[in-house]
């Protein structure tokens, strides 16, 4: 029966503390109209006692009654000076919602002593100081006014005609605090965002409470959890409960702390576990018992560490790969179908991504917010068409004199690349960004602590499905078949009457806008820049290279193979040293099969 | 006795832009009528095109086209500006007997690589070795698995790319992206003097022109046609028993070697060397330099390396940003209008046809003398090449792949 009561109450408390949540306003234009309500008089002459909303304290369960009222705590604390910090430290355990304005305003130093004019009434008695929250500063005839706000709860203050209250600054007495009084009251802010009705909030709340391992607020922490729904605040709310507990005095409750981040596998608490755990230095754990309880649980989060970094890489790594095969994927339809080096394959790349930058310049312009997620989508095909027809352009002016002539190809296509470099430079300035959509924006948590980007993911399947209508391309069309007749015997197509210029114009657009769709993917990985391209250009050959120039599979198992090598390479090497033992590793792996995985079957002469 | 008879006859303008170099334009400047900056500029233009004589040795001649010159010019010259910052111990900024750049990233002691490169005879001779043992242990994996054509090509681009990433690194300990420099002095001369610039470049010019001689007489050598030969058609002769990867590492080796002591004789001449020296581009603008000039001609890469650089001075100083668009144009146009290069092109000239068709018949069929000019293998190669007018360096290249 009694503990049915209590919920009950508990309950109520909740409701009208939610209700006081929504109705107690922060500034301005509602927070008059809210406190006409009141009886304004007693607005005026005292500090607001308990109006309206109850006191339903933040941490603990704590039924006011029993206890001096909050307003005159408050009262007091204008009152006696020299008592201030006891009267605080009486607050803090106290706090309730209502007292989250009066607690930060504290901590900005931002509550004054006001005296009220005499009233009109009783023009000869003095009316007491009260304690007073100053809003913002406005500037009227080269004097600054603040509007005033009372503390408890937070409302404007009203004159006898209802009409807010300003104040000079001069005529305000700043309610002096010391560093202990703030120090204080710094994790209390920290207690009442746990309280937010923003997840974001609650969470950033229980990390940095954890990170402070302040014992005192166990308890704020506790109720915060009782109450959480959301999964991933309670865990973070667990973990910071568990970190504080690991202060505790008792060696106990330490171990039992340390056996709960071992089964959450906190990684945040891995230093601080780890000078625990130590035999030695200034940190080390105490009790024997507590620090075998911490070194499993140490043990346990680098297991768990390991594994999930290792689920990390292989992903991070297929996502690298992915875009190594969309920009190598073009290259050996170049180089391999139609034996030219085409030096300014990144630089086909920088175009379409910054297609995809204007695409999404002019939906920011010209179209409504809502359909801004959708640029994506229209910027891929206008990528591919951009630098498509970009390549077909240059392949009729350029590229078609020098067939034949691989190292011709390379020299004069590094010549256009240098020049494409240089016109988006002067077009476009040195850095642009482009966005991702909202929907591509979050990422996919597989287990806690494992987050797979969603624009990352949006690339791997990208990628599979160019890869797949590419082979489609190749192996299920006219033009396929025309593509594949011209690289086979040129001079024997032409015979047939197939148009061997158009087809080699095609070709060579078909690979720079596969270029161009890479680019436009990269953009959400990374920067738009002019020199983008030239990062990955050295990559992409040896991927063709590795991969040998006659099948399309070889370039997307070597493109996956030196992705996910170099993610695996990174964590023991610096990544600049990866990238020397995979160049070590492909000289190596040329040594026994020379024209990559998949070469070219015939008797021609090497290329 | 015949070859220098020989040399005189047909190098007859070499020889006077050799003596020019020399002996006038240091003496001009002595006289004060070049400014000792034209001549610094002068003079690190020829270490470039000590570079570019490499490439035209192992690209135009024996057809492998190489993109890490720059690299080993870069080996050369860091070897040379360690030797250099050592010597200029105390007399540093920060007066420690360290270099700068190890103060700034507190460094206590001289790392054991660099111990070598207090004595001048030893620094040189691995500001020499380092490169070549680099370029052969490199070319050996390489060309013993047969990594031809392209292959190669891009094998070197992504090697150039891996040391210049590793040499901007500041824990190798050579001085990161700031590069070696500082210098003050070289064999206890000071390198600010204007007669110690000037001795440098008489330097250079002498090992220039020695160089370019000394290829001369390489490719008229039967070595160099061996080397003509495997550019021409490697698998005849692979088939006919040479050892071609064997000549192939000696041509790649030998143009390291080049570039190394172009970079050797360029740090004391700048005072600085920095990765942006060795990175991709760099190497892809000496091979432009050749291609420019005219591949295997000897001739031609030095007018390329110099000519180039001079546009470079030029156009840098006047329309800054307008560099970027100037090379890559350059890139095009000497690929598609001057596949044989200014040295090429001048050949086509009327005039120059005739008294090159008089010359040849003049000196008569001596093998000798009709090698010595470079030039000569590219007009009368094969009879296929004659009458279309097409590039003969490449004509191997057209059997694969794209004609049948």
């Amino acid at each position: 029966m009694r503990r049915n009561f209590r919920t009950k109450f508990y309950l109520l408390n909740l409701f009208l503390w939610s209700a006081g949540c929504l109705s107690a306003p922060i500034h301005g234009q509602d927070s008059a109209s809210a406190a006409k309500a009141l009886p304004v008089s007693r607005a005026m002459v005292k500090p607001a006692p308990d109006s309206g909303a109850s006191a339903a304290p933040v941490g603990t369960f704590n039924p006011a009654g029993n206890e001096i009222p909050v307003a005159a705590l408050l009262d007091t604390l204008l009152k006696n000076p020299e008592t201030r910090t006891q009267t605080i430290k009486a607050l803090i355990p106290r706090a309730d919602h209502n007292l989250q304005d009066f607690f930060q305003n504290l901590f900005k130093g931002n509550l004054y002593e006001y005296s009220p004019p005499a009233a009109k009434a009783n023009p000869d008695a003095a009316q007491p100081k009260i304690l007073v929250i100053a809003g913002p500063e406005t500037d009227r005839d080269g004097e600054n006014w603040v509007q005033l706000f009372k503390t408890y709860p937070m409302q404007a203050l009203l004159d006898e005609n209802g009409a807010p209250i300003y104040a000079k600054t001069a005529d305000l007495t700043e309610l002096e605090t010391d560093r202990e009084v703030r120090a204080m009251v710094q994790p209390l802010l920290l207690a009442f965002d746990l309280d937010n009705p923003d997840a974001k909030k609650r969470q950033s709340a229980a990390l940095s409470l954890g990170e402070s391992g302040d014992t005192l607020q166990l308890p704020l922490i506790t109720a915060a959890l009782e109450k959480e729904k959301d999964g991933k605040c309670k865990r973070l709310m667990q973990e910071a409960s568990a970190r504080i507990r690991l202060h505790s005095a008792l060696p106990e409750n330490r171990a039992a702390a340390a056996k709960a981040l071992g089964d959450l596998h906190s990684g945040s608490a891995l230093a601080e576990l780890k000078i625990l755990a130590s035999t030695s230095g200034a940190g080390m754990e105490s009790d024997e018992g507590a620090r075998k309880e911490i070194t499993r649980a140490v043990q346990t989060i680098e297991a768990y560490a390991s594994y999930t970094s290792i689920v990390q890489n292989i992903f991070t790594g297929l996502s690298l790969g992915s875009i190594l095969i969309l920009m190598a994927l073009g290259l050996a339809i170049i180089f391999g179908l139609m034996g030219v080096i085409n030096m300014a394959h990144g630089e086909f790349m920088m175009i379409g991504a910054y297609a995809t930058f204007i695409v999404q310049n002019l939906f920011h312009k010209y179209l409504p917010a809502p359909y801004f997620g959708y640029f994506l989508a229209v910027s891929l095909p206008i990528a591919f068409l951009t630098s498509g027809g970009i390549g077909v352009l240059v392949e009729t002016t350029i590229i078609k004199r020098l067939y034949g002539r691989p190292l011709e190809t390379l020299l004069a296509t590094w010549g256009l690349s240098l020049l494409f470099v240089q016109s988006a430079r002067s077009l476009f300035g040195d850095l642009t960004a482009v966005s991702s959509p909202e929907l591509l924006s979050k990422g996919w948590e597989i287990f806690p602590q494992v987050v797979l980007p969603y624009n990352r993911i949006f690339i791997i399947f990208l990628t599979i499905t160019i890869v797949s209508l590419v082979s489609l391309i190749f192996y299920r069309t006219p033009l396929g078949t025309l593509i594949r007749a011209v690289t086979q015997n040129r001079a024997m197509s032409r015979c047939l009457g197939i148009g061997t210029r158009k087809v080699d114009a095609l070709t060579f657009g078909l690979g720079t806008g596969i270029a161009g769709i890479a680019g436009c993917a990269l953009t959400q990985v990374g920067n738009v820049d002019p020199g983008m391209g030239q990062n990955y250009i050295v990559d992409s050959f040896m991927v063709v290279v590795t991969g040998g120039v006659g099948k399309l599979a070889g370039t997307v198992l070597s493109g996956i193979g030196i992705g996910t090598m170099n993610k695996f390479l990174e964590p023991f090497l610096q990544s600049v040293y990866a990238k020397v033992v995979l160049l070590a590793m492909v000289i190596l792996f040329l040594q026994n099969k020379p024209s990559g995985l998949f070469p070219a079957k015939g008797r021609n002469e090497d290329l | 006795m015949k070859i220098f008879e020989a040399l005189w006859q047909r190098e007859k303008t070499a020889l006077a832009f050799a003596f020019a170099a020399i002996l006038l334009i240091p003496l001009a400047n002595a006289m004060g009528w070049v400014s000792d900056l034209n001549l610094n500029l002068l003079g690190r233009y020829f270490c470039f095109a000590l570079a570019a004589l490499g490439i035209d040795l192992v690209w135009g001649y024996a057809g492998i086209l190489t993109l890490c010159q720059a690299l080993f010019f870069c080996l050369g010259g860091y070897c040379i500006g360690m030797h250099m910052l050592l010597k200029t111990g105390t007399n540093g900024v920060y007066g420690s007997a360290l270099p700068d750049f190890m103060v700034w990233n507190q460094v206590k002691t001289l790392p054991w690589f660099w111990e070598p490169f207090h004595h001048f005879p030893i620094a040189l001779f691995l500001a020499l070795c380092v490169p070549v043992v680099f370029a052969m242990t490199f070319g050996y994996f390489a060309f013993r698995s047969r990594i031809n054509g392209v292959y190669f090509s891009i094998i070197t681009q992504a090697l150039a790319l891996a040391m210049w990433l590793i040499f901007l690194r500041n824990e190798t300990m050579l001085g990161g992206t700031n590069g070696l420099t500082d210098f003050k002095t070289l064999l206890g001369f000071q390198l600010a003097h204007p007669a110690v610039k000037r001795t440098l470049f008489v330097i250079t010019a002498v090992v220039l022109t020695s160089a370019y001689f000394g290829c001369r007489l390489l490719i008229a050598s039967k070595l160099g046609k061996v080397l003509i030969a495997i550019r021409d058609s490697e698998q005849r002769l692979r088939f006919t028993g040479f050892p071609v990867a064997r000549f192939k590492l000696f041509a790649f080796t030998l143009s390291a070697l080049l570039a190394a002591v172009g970079g050797i004789l360029y740090v004391p001449q700048t005072g600085i060397i920095t990765p942006g020296r060795m990175d991709v581009k760099n190497s892809l603008e000496m091979v432009v330099w050749v291609a420019l000039g005219g591949r295997g001609t000897l001739s031609g890469p030095i007018l390329g390396a110099v000519g180039v650089s001079l546009c470079y001075s030029f156009l840098t100083g006047r329309f800054p940003g307008s560099w970027l668009y100037f090379l890559g144009a350059l890139f095009v146009a000497v690929v598609l209008f001057m596949p044989q290069g200014l040295a090429g092109a001048l050949q086509q000239l009327p005039f120059r046809k005739r008294a090159n068709n008089r010359s040849s018949t003049d000196i008569g069929p001596a093998a000798l003398a009709a090698s010595m000019a470079g030039t000569s293998d590219i007009h009368d190669p094969s009879g296929d090449a004659q009458g279309t007018g097409a590039d003969p360096l490449t004509t191997r290249n057209t059997t694969a792949g794209v004609t049948p």
